[in-house]
């Protein structure tokens, strides 16, 4: 948000998240939210990561551990299931994979700049457990 | 009455629409995040929160952006409790003169604070909404330590934690004396409820924020809030800090029902307790203590809690 | 449950912290957030009483400090509707940190002062030192002189404060003891007429409106911090005045009892005037009065208005007068007294060639005596006589042991 002068404010340094009527807001989901530009949702963090998580579907078992977990409301849940990540809120803390209780897991740390597609295509395979 | 919201399991939960956004300015990792949202997430009903001077004051309405859905408010660092228990008392005023703009709404008054707004400048006032039984819930994110300033020493800073300004030396392990017990001091204000939570057994968690939200007065919540920048640990093992303090029962799980009543809400399996020394071992703030000098300060560490344990265990029984 | 209205005679004999209850009785708060202390203790006791007897339908809310007392009034304020709170001295002492969240959250408040004295030594009596060390806290600032101006100005306070250009929280300061204590004819306005003037709570930015969530105290850094104490200066600048004169205006269509951000007596052709405040001004025009009498053409200027400070007025209603004393309630530190400074900066730039001296007084409740002013007026005939000042520029009067003046 640009700075701008002290004339061109709420008092009080009010801010607002909503633009109009907030509505049923427990029960809106955000892609359904009007937000204000003074919601940190309209903010990006995605420069704060060095690594990034990147999720393979096909061995999620939608257990949510990764949602309840992620501190920054970064998994993307709907209809219980787990259907991405919201790269511009994640910080790359790498909390989700280390709760996934897959094998292998569903979540895996990468570089900032590694290919989705790539990583994905070369997923490490089941882990033995060791006995 | 508003109805609780149904949360029969973590999938039904995840269907939450959440009221604290992210883009925050908190650590990665940081658990107080985590707690916020499993407290929010509990309830379908209006919330109107407050936070006291802090980590997740400063990093979630730090101008012109604000992470809160919600109404919130910060006045300072010590009175977070005071703020919200003022909101109260307007909200009931108002539905008394029947001023309310949604009358058919149920807002629930939640206010947050560290161990630091909590357990050492808040006290008096946290001390006071408890004691007038207002009807809010405060919440402590039990970092033991000032985390926001850099990590000096709370009266939640237990013994042998090196802090700023208890730094570990080599004439000292750190701070000296055991952690305030805070639980036991709000209990003892005959609270409608209390409860020690953590954020890594969400379900105890929940039903205790839920348990909290129907109860009509004041409730207390500490929950311990792990802190990879001042416990030294790396960000993504939060949850295994976590899991660390409540298996070693460094943090047991329990709540405390109108004062007397104590009720362990997690037991684990004798032979998956974890010995205190682990919980010990995986944080930066402990690792002097590891020397072979202050070793026996571990050892007490252990009988401390284990006393800890016994005593909550006897006073459950005793049903007094 | 409805609350009862109460009869009152046309004139009541009330001291000022009982005319101060009152008022915040009739304008119907919503919530009060307060914590007892001397001499302002008998406004929340009064406030309690209305409370238990059901004539007030608000929340009362007895809290464990001063700091909380505030901190409740701005939690409550947020959440949108009427607050007020009291205290004095060593509660306002308390209580400051959260006056500069009040007024940088532009929340409207009603705090009455019952000025009192800063220990140490601790003392109970009346002096204007806990009124100034908030001066700068960007509260809004009247000064009552009687009982009757402490109810009055309460009911101007509230207009003042919530209107929504100003949202600024007020305080309404009286002096302890010599007016929260002593007990004059005071006239009313019935229960209706006086809501009337401040009429219904008009919310503004509420917490309580959930289809609107606000998020209140915000942290602003060197980005940002300037632009928001920029504008709460400006709107106490140039929003604030025009706003209490309205108010001051309207209330005297309703009561016929006119005020003024200055109140100035026998200034019209003053050669010699004193300026002050509190209790001090009617003792003063008293003995204006009498030097008259004498042949020595004495005024009196009563700061009504002390935040935001009427320094135009002040250098106005002082151009054509040739020496001045400017009386101070407070023990200063180190430096002239605060109205010695505030006057000295209205005239500065101007023609004026006005002769200021200071004085300080009335310390702790020790009284200023008509003797006091008459060597004070006479002081001031014989600056304005040798056209400059004879004295030194700060004297204490009223104080045991050889005189103290300085520079
Ligand atoms: C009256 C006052 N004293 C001191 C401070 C400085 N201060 C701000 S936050 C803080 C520590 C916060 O610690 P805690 O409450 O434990 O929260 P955390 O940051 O650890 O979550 C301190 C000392 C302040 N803001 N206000
Ligand atoms: S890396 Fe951290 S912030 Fe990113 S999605 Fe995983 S848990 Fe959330
Ligand atoms: S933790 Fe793993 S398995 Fe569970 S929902 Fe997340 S990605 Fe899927
Ligand atoms: S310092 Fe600790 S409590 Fe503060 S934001 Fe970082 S992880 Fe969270
Ligand atoms: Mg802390």
């Amino acid at each position: 948000m640009a700075n701008t002068g002290w004339d061109e404010f709420e008092i009080g340094a009010m801010l607002r998240t909503f633009e109009g009527e907030a509505g049923n807001i427990a029960g809106t989901l955000q892609e359904d939210r009007k937000y204000t530009e003074n919601s940190s949702f309209s903010a990006s963090v995605a420069d704060w990561r060095i690594e990034k998580p990147i999720f393979a579907k096909d061995y999620c078992i939608d257990c949510q551990f990764c949602w309840i977990y992620c501190p920054d409301i970064s998994i993307i849940s709907r209809d219980k299931k787990m259907i991405g990540i919201d790269m511009d809120h994640c910080k790359g803390c790498g909390i989700c994979v280390e709760v996934c209780p897959t094998n292998p897991k569903s979540l895996l740390m990468f570089p900032e700049l590694a290919d989705e597609e790539t990583e994905i295509a070369q997923w490490p395979a089941k882990e033995k457990k060791e006995k | 009455m508003s109805e609780m919201k149904k949360i029969k399991n973590l999938k039904e939960f995840s269907t939450s629409a959440d009221r604290f956004e992210g883009a925050n300015l908190l650590c990665p990792g940081c658990a107080h995040s985590i707690i916020v949202r499993e407290v929010l997430n509990a309830t379908n009903d209006d919330l109107v929160l407050a936070a006291s001077t802090g980590c997740l004051e400063v990093c979630t309405a730090v101008y012109p952006y604000t992470s809160w859905d919600a109404s919130w408010i910060h006045i300072g660092f010590e009175n977070g409790s005071t703020a919200v228990a003022g909101a109260e008392a307007m909200y009931k005023a108002l539905k008394t003169k029947g001023r309310l703009k949604q009358p058919d709404r149920n807002p629930k008054f939640v206010a947050f604070g560290g161990d630091g707004a909590s357990y050492d400048i808040g006290f008096q006032w946290i001390s006071g909404c408890m004691e007038r039984n207002h009807d809010m819930m405060y919440v402590v994110l039990d970092n033991e330590v000032y985390a926001n300033t850099g990590g000096q020493r709370s009266s939640s800073t237990p013994i042998g934690s090196s802090a700023t300004t208890t730094p570990a030396g080599s004439i000292s392990y750190g701070e000296t004396r055991n952690k305030k017990d805070m639980m036991g001091i709000m209990a003892a204000h005959n609270i409608p409820y209390a409860a020690q939570v953590a954020p890594n057994k969400w379900k105890d968690m929940v039903k205790k924020i839920q348990k909290g939200f129907a109860t009509e007065g004041a409730v207390f919540i500490n929950a311990v809030s792990p802190c990879t920048t001042e416990w030294k640990f790396d960000p993504k093992d939060t949850m295994h800090l976590t899991d660390l303090a409540t298996d070693s029962l460094v943090f047991p799980l329990y709540e405390v029902i109108d004062g007397h009543e104590l009720n362990i809400t997690y037991r684990p399996k004798e032979k998956d307790i974890v010995p205190v020394e682990e919980y010990l071992a995986a944080q930066g703030r402990f690792r002097h203590l590891f020397k072979d000098q202050y070793k026996y300060l571990i050892k007490e560490w252990q009988e401390r809690v284990d006393a800890n344990w016994a005593y909550l265990n006897r006073r459950e029984e005793a049903r007094v | 449950m409805a609350f009862d209205k109460m009869e009152l005679r046309d004139i009541e004999v009330w001291d000022g912290n009982f005319a101060a209850a009152q008022a915040l009785r009739q304008c119907q708060v919503d919530v009060v957030s307060a914590y007892p202390i001397t001499p302002s203790t008998p406004i929340v006791e009064g406030y309690a009483k209305f409370k238990s007897d059901n004539y007030v339908e608000g929340e009362y809310v007895m809290v464990e400090s001063e700091h909380a007392a505030m901190s409740g009034c701005i939690g409550a304020a947020a959440a949108g509707g009427r607050v007020a709170t009291a205290t004095s001295s060593q509660g306002l002492a308390l209580m400051a940190e959260t006056l500069y969240q009040a007024s940088g959250m532009r929340l409207p408040i009603v705090l009455n002062i019952v000025n009192r004295a800063l220990a140490a030594p601790l003392n109970v009596n009346g002096d204007h030192s806990d009124m100034y060390m908030v001066r700068d806290s960007g509260w809004i600032q009247f000064d009552a002189f009687c009982p009757q101006e402490a109810y009055d100005l309460n009911f101007i306070a509230f207009k003042v404060s919530e209107d929504h250009a100003v949202r600024t929280p007020a305080i309404v300061n009286q002096d302890g003891f010599m007016t929260s204590h002593t007990a004059q004819g005071v006239h009313t306005m019935d229960d209706d007429t006086a809501f009337s003037f401040v009429g219904e709570f008009k919310p503004m930015n509420d917490m309580l409106d959930f289809e609107h969530p606000v998020t209140h105290g915000v942290q602003t850094e060197e980005d940002w911090h300037f632009e928001h104490k920029a504008r709460q200066h400006n709107d106490m600048m140039t929003i604030v005045p025009g706003k209490i004169d309205a108010a001051f205006e309207e209330f005297a269509k309703l009561t016929g009892r006119k005020y003024n951000q200055i109140e100035q007596y026998d200034m019209d052709d003053a050669d010699v005037a004193v300026v002050c405040m509190g209790t001090s001004v009617e003792t003063a025009r008293e003995v204006a009065r009498e030097m008259r009498e004498k042949g020595i053409k004495a005024g009196v200027i009563g700061i009504r208005v002390f935040r935001p400070f009427p320094f135009m007025a002040i250098a106005e209603a002082l151009k054509d007068v040739k020496a001045v004393a400017a009386l101070d309630r407070s023990a200063p530190g180190g430096t002239p007294g605060a109205l010695f400074n505030e006057i000295a900066g209205s005239l500065f730039n101007s023609d004026s060639k006005m002769l200021l001296s200071g004085y300080i007084y009335g310390l702790g409740g020790r009284d200023l005596t008509k003797k006091h002013l008459v060597d004070l007026y006479t002081e001031l005939q014989a600056n304005a006589d040798a056209g400059k000042v004879l004295t030194q520029q700060q004297q204490f009067i009223g104080v045991r042991g050889p005189k103290l003046a300085y520079l």
